[in-house]
């Protein structure tokens, strides 16, 4: 019976939450997707004891799994899937969570596939259509790499301004970091520094370590009178981020997290972030483009027990022609938790990238002799 | 108990036709898509290191020699999701490994399915490896 008055409840905030959804991003607040197990009873937002609002618990944006960042062009403006669409992601997320907990069914067994073919004199057999790839179904590699979805998103894309979804045109300055790092893709790596600072244990930046990956998308909010800290499971930065809207540190002292200030409006926690360098960028594990100028502004308000809506808006001039902005839910995941994730200390892929390469050297310069 | 010793190693013209396209990513600096393998072995340690898991194996072969491999998993996060526990994976187990050989020829290994000795099948890989079948269309 409670599931029927949560589809019940679920089926108006449909209703109630499509002709909102073609006004503007901000209607992402009334998104049956962000509201996802209320189950119709009035909600309130709890305060810390020192009157804030309780933004803590652990989080993960595994519900945007799948949601590609940048839309794709066929979607033009729209920023929701159709009903129709919508039905045929959550075949996807159920697939998915099959595929979690049915992982012995699974058939996914490329190297053996191989092999097989090879043994027949055939060519390696093609993946099965739809099953990867990028896009807005793209998600489901595999279930068992461990992180899905538990409630399928609305959204087609997790940029909701410019109103296509798409990053803004590149600067002259941010098209030179393109070539550079395209540059980069194309040259054999040899040495430490041809990889990103994702590779090498270093930081998923910002931007990086909240949006959605193949795994490890927990994070967790703590929070004391006037201070508020994330730690972020995959590659384990935390923020500490004051809440009584001070300055900035001085414009010298500069770094991969950048300097966070925050304030609350209303419910809303809004943390500014300055003092960045220009090493990496915005994207999925830190991928993308910055300069040191950029000014990153998230939003965090806590709409229901288990959804906090996130939103970051990417304010930088020397890279993009426009600013621009993600929106997407964060949600509690039952039984989720942070794990360590120490990731320098056993980063034996460095070495064995390099080992790697010079292998690949020494076999191209004894055919070249 | 003998350990059977199985490993197929096949020629990089027999399986992919083109070369994959630099990635600044660990499997494709480290491990070779077309050195596809399968070793049947007996696990000695369970490193459960980030940011991937090792396990090292012994494999004989049918002459009685014995040869250690490494194998890279996922992980740790990722694989206490997908079910396992310290206890998973202790040493002594026998487990077949499928997966592919380390671009410089050591005895290494990225990990994608073990078996385990009831023939349950476990995913052990990591992540976007760039291996075939897992490649962004």
């Amino acid at each position: 019976m409670s599931k029927r008055i949560f589809a019940l409840s679920s089926s108006i905030a449909f209703a109630v939450a499509l002709p909102l959804a073609a006004q503007t991003p901000a209607a992402l607040k009334a998104s049956p997707g962000n509201t996802a197990g209320n189950s119709g009873k009035a909600w309130s937002l709890s305060k810390t004891p020192w009157g804030d609002p309780d933004l803590q618990g652990t989080w993960t944006s595994d519900d945007t799994w799948g949601v590609p960042m940048e839309r794709p062009v066929s979607y033009g403006d729209r920023l929701y899937l159709t009903e129709d669409e919508l039905k045929d992601r959550e075949k996807r997320v159920e697939q998915s969570k099959q595929r979690i907990e049915n992982p012995s069914d699974d058939s996914h067994s490329p190297a053996k596939a191989q092999l097989d073919a090879a043994a027949k004199g055939a060519a390696a057999p093609a993946p099965a259509a739809g099953a990867f790839g990028r896009g807005v179904d793209a998600a489901p590699v595999p279930g068992q790499f461990g992180e899905y979805a538990r409630r399928a998103s609305r959204q087609t894309s997790q940029i909701v301004d410019p109103p296509n979804g798409r990053i803004p045109e590149l600067t002259p300055e941010g098209k030179k970091k393109q070539a550079a790092a395209a540059a980069l893709r194309r040259k054999t790596p040899e040495t430490w520094t041809d990889w990103s600072i994702y590779d090498r244990c270093i930081t998923r930046g910002v931007a990086g370590s909240i949006i959605p990956v193949i795994y490890g998308n927990g994070l967790e909010i703590v929070q004391s009178p006037g201070y508020v800290a994330i730690r972020y499971e995959m590659v384990h930065d935390t923020r500490i981020i004051p809440t009584d809207g001070r300055a900035h540190l001085p414009p010298s002292i500069r770094s991969y997290m950048g300097d966070p200030v925050g304030h609350w409006e209303g419910n809303t926690l809004v943390v500014e972030t300055t003092n960045f360098n220009d090493k990496m960028g915005v994207g999925p594990n830190g991928g993308g483009f910055q300069s040191e100028d950029m000014k990153l502004t998230e939003r965090f308000t806590r709409v229901a027990d288990n959804t906090i809506n996130y939103e970051l808006t990417v304010d930088d001039p020397k890279t993009y022609t426009a600013k621009w902005k993600i929106a997407f839910p964060i949600t509690h995941e039952p039984g989720y938790q942070l794990f360590e994730y120490a990731c320098h200390e056993g980063n034996m892929a460095m070495r064995n990238m390099i080992t790697g390469t010079l292998a690949e050297q020494a076999a191209a310069a004894q055919k070249k002799n | 108990m003998r350990t059977k010793f199985c490993i197929a190693i096949l020629a990089a013209a027999l399986l992919l036709t083109a070369a994959p396209v630099w990635a600044h990513h660990a499997f494709a600096a480290e491990f070779d898509v077309n050195k596809p393998l399968i070793l049947k072995g007996t696990v000695t340690k369970m490193e459960w290191i980030n940011p991937h898991a090792w396990i090292h194996i012994d494999v004989k072969d049918a002459d009685g020699k014995v040869t250690s491999w490494m194998i890279e998993a996922g992980a740790p996060n990722g694989l206490l999701r997908r079910g396992f526990t310290k206890a998973s994976l202790l040493p002594g187990t026998d487990i077949v490994v499928e997966g592919w050989q380390a671009k410089d020829g050591s005895n290494r290994a990225n990990g994608s399915n073990i078996t385990l000795p009831d023939g349950k099948k476990l995913f052990v890989g990591s992540s976007g490896t760039g291996a075939p079948f897992e490649k962004d269309k």
